[in-house]
């Protein structure tokens, strides 16, 4: 089995943990301290999955077949939760629990990558029905002790780890590298293979482990889901679909400045913040303007640094809204120009954040053309093709700063070109982003298709952004190579636009 | 910039030497071990007697606190002396200098100089020393060194260094190429001689001679050890240089503002009409108020002829000198600031001749400075928020992982500056950086920003900035930014007073400015 490195920073990784092969023990409690009944813990299973790793170099092929093993546990009937991370890419997932060596073939029922939490079945469920599921307690006190269950790299057989609360805060979620949320810190160990475990207190569920630091950068220090997170996660797919985290898209800036709070009219209450960007695709796009100042939402007024009072707990405004689901409103209390208004938002997902963060079970989007490979520029396509051209790293880094997605939804890259006699003279064009094709302003790889079919011209002409040359092609040359360039370089079909 | 001044060494230094050439001369490079001084001298060294040590100390500005200069640092080099007792080096030689002598190989005795002209685009300089007696006695010995430009492929060349005790070292090599390249500012190309050898590195220096049979066929412009390339500043770029000194006001070298693409590929050719053996390149980009576009030069035109002269499809012509050499040289090495030019091209199937005059584009004339020596850089400070326009030093002096964020999006202004120029900006003014100060309270991490406005008034460049700042509103400035938070209230008052703050304080600061 391959050692599969899902978490790009200092994460967690998946590693490979042996399974258990033959019926064990119901390990015994190693201390009595912890209150954790051993039956409890046959519905913590091992999760092995075979991995198909997308290639995004060259997209017509089927990808690095690879694998991983991670935790999950019961928590209703025929109903594990794991972490997306763990069957991400999946062609094959099986489970095995700890006291039965049979392997269970299973499914993705549902994933969130955006908060890295996945929802499988068996396929055949029955297996498990007499065993019972973990049950949920909420958020723990700092400096109380948890215990971290899993199936981590070290040996075969389940594993426990104890460890105490360390810290409560709102953090990145390694997995797509964009998104963040609470987030609690343990210092039980949580080692690769732990992923997808659950956190125990008193016997109840208070958080699913996900992630970690190596230990060369910190010690000690693990990140488990909390329940918040994982309670909205399974709210959202009630419905049989998972809609996502939506956002304000609104950057706010503190008002610390005297002559801010003086120029902006803030009391000396030290409530509201500044609104220092606004997405005009967001949520609050066509509300807010830069400048405004946030007053409250939902009646939980908004400190000056961004801060709300919110269960108890001084948290970053957003998570307000990152409990609620798409279409639920929030109440916005702001102030323009030294008047106080009022308005209430309907939340919606971001669209365009997606393209920033890594993206999981898809297959790679392409169109070739006479050797010219065209992709959408996302993450997965800057990683893979190493991007070094000026142009395509500053539409990538500023996508949202210089607001892009606007004109540009979906860039796209001509992102290689498959060396032929036809296309010689322009290989060196690798590596740019399409403006236009044939007349036809290029907003997404569906538009090149579009692009090339209009044939009224003897030649397929691209427009480069920012390249001081149009490449041209003789379309009668260009169609006769086609079909020999696509023998040649071994690529069965010249583009793959998604399911839709 | 400690980056920039790394960069130096590399482009220039591999090659070297310390300079103690006695006036002795030596005819062939074995000459017998180094005598010392004062002993016999083995043998006679022609060119020896036209050269001079040139020490410079070199101090530029910071450009992070523009306020302050950067630690003093020595180069030293093998300077040409040339007729009226003048005396030629690269102009990276004398770059940010503070102090420069001139110093006789063979005695030690030195001789304070300074900078008659200096064109750091062609990348020389003149020096000179003012008349007395010292000056008398030091030249006496002198003999000027006659410039060559007849150099042709496969012709041997010599490049000069001197030893430890003054003996001469020479490093014979062949030409093997001529092309054109940019020096070592942003900007066009110029003429440069390429050699395959080994240069025997004797020490760090920022000029060193290329002769032959005893005349001037040029500079040491780089040598890449690892590869053993050696590049030459050449004769032709010399004299142009000279002869523009010559005439008391010095112009510089002319360029035409264009950009030009290949015509190889024969799709393309096609495309643009063009017949399968006709020359000519397809002119790209026409930059505003340059030589080209004066001349009536438009994007898309086939460009065929300079001066008689035919250009290929690779955007060369046939020098009579060199053979197949980019046409940049045409305009930029063989002609003058105002010259006539006449250019031949085809516009819709038509031939059209176009006359115009050749004009240079000054440093300044840029939104982005493209370099910046001797002088300062110009800033503001408004009680802690340090305004700068930005140059191409200030961009290149972060490394390659600090380019991310607002560097690359001021980066990338710097390269296509054409949107902003058109908004009517001179320069492009920017938060620098955020000095703490009261009035600056929560502005810390900020830094990068392009000013749009202050106070509701376009910022075209710093003098703009220094008028705004006289017009608060309620006594609160407020500052328009192109990025997040996009807007900075900063109150009058305050500011004022941490200006006063500021000034000899612990950033110790003279100048709450530089405008000029």
């Amino acid at each position: 089995m391959n050692i599969r490195p899902l978490l790009s920073l200092l994460a967690l990784a998946l590693l490979p943990s042996a399974l258990s092969a033959q019926p064990v023990p119901a390990p015994p409690a190693a201390n009595q301290a912890i209150d954790t009944a051993s039956g409890a813990w046959e519905g913590i299973v091992n999760i092995d999955v075979s991995v198909l790793m997308p290639d995004y170099r060259e997209p017509w092929n089927a990808g690095q077949p690879s694998g991983g093993s991670g935790t999950g546990f019961l928590i209703g009937k025929n109903r594990f939760l794991t972490n997306a991370h763990v069957v991400s890419n999946a062609t094959r997932i099986l489970i095995r629990t700890t006291n039965d060596p049979e392997p269970h073939p299973a499914k993705i029922v549902h994933i969130a990558h955006d908060c890295d939490l996945a929802l499988i079945e068996a396929e055949d469920g029955s297996h498990f029905d007499k065993l019972k599921p973990l049950e949920f307690g909420g958020i723990p006190q700092l400096n109380t002790e948890v215990i971290a269950i899993g199936y981590p790299i070290g040996g075969d057989r389940i594993s426990v780890t104890r460890g105490v609360v360390s810290r409560i805060d709102f953090r990145p979620y390694s997995h797509t590298s964009v998104d963040s949320h609470l987030a609690i810190q343990v210092d039980a160990a949580i080692n690769p293979g732990n992923s997808g475990g659950p956190v125990l207190q008193e016997g109840k569920v208070v958080g699913v482990a996900f992630q970690g630091f190596s230990g060369r950068v910190a010690q000690n220090v693990g990140y488990m889901i909390p329940v918040p997170v994982i309670k909205r996660f399974l709210k959202d797919i009630e419905d049989g679909r998972y809609d996502h985290y939506v956002d304000l898209a609104a950057s706010d800036f503190p008002i610390e400045n005297p002559a801010q709070a003086k120029a902006l009219g803030t009391g000396s209450d030290g409530v509201g913040v500044m609104v220092g960007d606004v997405e005009p695709q967001g949520s609050v796009g066509d509300l807010l303007k830069i400048g405004d100042v946030i007053l409250s939402i939902d009646e939980n007024p908004v400190m000056n640094n961004g801060l709300v009072r919110f269960e108890g707990e001084l948290m970053d405004m957003n998570e307000i809204v990152e409990r609620k689901f798409a279409g639920d409103t929030i109440k916005l209390k702001y102030m323009r120009a030294g008047k106080k208004l009022e308005a209430t938002v309907t939340l919606k997902r971001f669209d365009p954040y997606v393209r920033l963060g890594a993206q999981y079970n898809q297959r790679p989007r392409y169109i070739v053309n006479a050797g010219l490979v065209f992709q959408p520029l996302d993450r997965n396509l800057m990683d893979a093709h190493q991007m070094r051209d000026d142009t395509v790293n500053y539409v990538f880094d500023n996508f949202l700063t210089d607001k892009l997605y606007v004109e540009r939804p979906e860039p796209v890259v001509l992102t290689n070109v498959l060396p032929d006699e036809v296309n010689t003279w322009i290989t060196p064009y690798a590596h740019s982003i399409v403006d236009e094709i044939n007349g036809v302003k290029i907003k997404s790889l569906k538009d090149v298709q579009t692009a090339l079919a209009k044939k009224d011209k003897p030649f397929i002409e691209i427009i480069l952004l920012e390249k001081n040359r149009p490449l041209v092609l003789k379309r009668e040359l260009a169609e006769a190579a086609h079909k020999r360039i696509m023998q040649t370089y071994n690529i069965l079909e010249d583009s793959y636009l998604g399911d839709e | 910039m400690k980056l920039s001044q790394i960069l130096l060494f590399l482009a220039l230094g591999a090659a070297t030497l310390p300079a103690q050439t006695a006036l002795p001369e030596a005819a062939k490079k074995k000459r017998a071990p180094a005598a010392p001084e004062g002993a016999a001298v083995p043998q006679q060294v022609v060119q020896s007697n036209s050269l001079v040590k040139v020490n410079a100390t070199s101090q530029p500005y910071s450009l992070h606190m523009p306020w302050q200069k950067e630690t003093p640092s020595g180069r030293r080099g093998l300077g040409v002396v040339l007729t009226g007792n003048r005396v030629l080096v690269t102009g990276q030689m004398v770059a940010d200098a503070t102090y420069i002598e001139l110093e006789l190989p063979a005695t030690g005795q030195k001789l304070p100089a300074k900078v008659l002209a200096v064109d750091y685009e062609a990348n020389l300089a003149l020096l000179e020393s003012a008349p007395s007696d010292k000056q008398q006695a030091f030249f006496a010995g002198l003999k000027p060194m006659a410039v060559d430009s007849g150099t042709r492929i496969e012709d041997k060349v010599d490049i000069l260094q001197t030893g430890r005790v003054g003996e001469l070292i020479k490093s014979e090599l062949k030409i093997g190429k001529v092309l054109t390249r940019r020096y070592n500012v942003e900007g066009s190309g110029f003429l440069v001689y390429e050699a395959n050898n080994i240069v025997r590195s004797e020490a760090n220096s920022f000029t060193l001679p290329v002769v032959k049979g005893g005349k001037l066929v040029g500079l040491l412009l780089s040598y890449d050890s690892k590869n053993q390339v050696t590049t030459i500043l050449p004769a032709p770029i010399i004299e142009h240089f000279l002869k523009d000194v010559a005439d008391g006001s010095y112009e510089g070298f002319p360029s035409l503002g264009m950009e030009l693409q290949a015509t190889l590929d024969e799709q393309f050719r096609d495309y643009l009409g063009l017949k399968p053996d006709a020359p000519g390149v397809l002119i790209s980009m026409v930059m505003k108020g340059g030589s080209a576009e004066k001349s009536g030069m438009k994007k898309g035109d086939i460009l065929v002829a300079i001066n008689g002269f035919a250009i290929d499809s690779r955007g060369d012509y046939k020098d009579p000198q060199f053979g197949a050499l980019s046409s940049s040289h045409l305009v930029r090495g063989r002609a003058y600031v105002g010259d006539k030019v006449e250019i031949k091209v085809i516009r819709d199937g038509k031939e059209v001749t176009l006359n115009g005059e050749l004009t240079r584009r000054k440093p300044d004339d840029y939104l982005v400075l493209p370099y910046l020596f001797d002088k300062g850089p110009r800033y503001l400070l408004m009680g802690g928020l340090l305004f700068q326009e930005l140059s191409r030093p200030y961009l290149d002096a972060f490394g390659e992982d600090q380019r991310g964020g607002a560097i690359l999006r001021l980066t990338r202004i710097a390269l296509h500056p054409d949107k902003y120029e058109e908004e009517g900006r001179k320069k492009l003014v920017f938060l620098s950086l955020v000095l703490p100060t009261p009035s600056t309270q929560g502005y810390e991490k900020l830094g990068g920003q392009v000013v749009n406005k202050v106070n509701g008034k376009a910022i075209n460049d710093l003098n703009d900035l220094a008028d705004a700042f006289k017009n608060a509103k309620d006594s609160v400035h407020v500052v328009e930014l192109n990025d997040f938070p996009h807007i900075l209230y900063l109150d009058s008052f305050n500011a004022e007073r941490d200006n006063m703050r500021l000034l000899g304080g612990a950033y110790r600061i003279g100048s709450l400015k530089r405008l000029e």
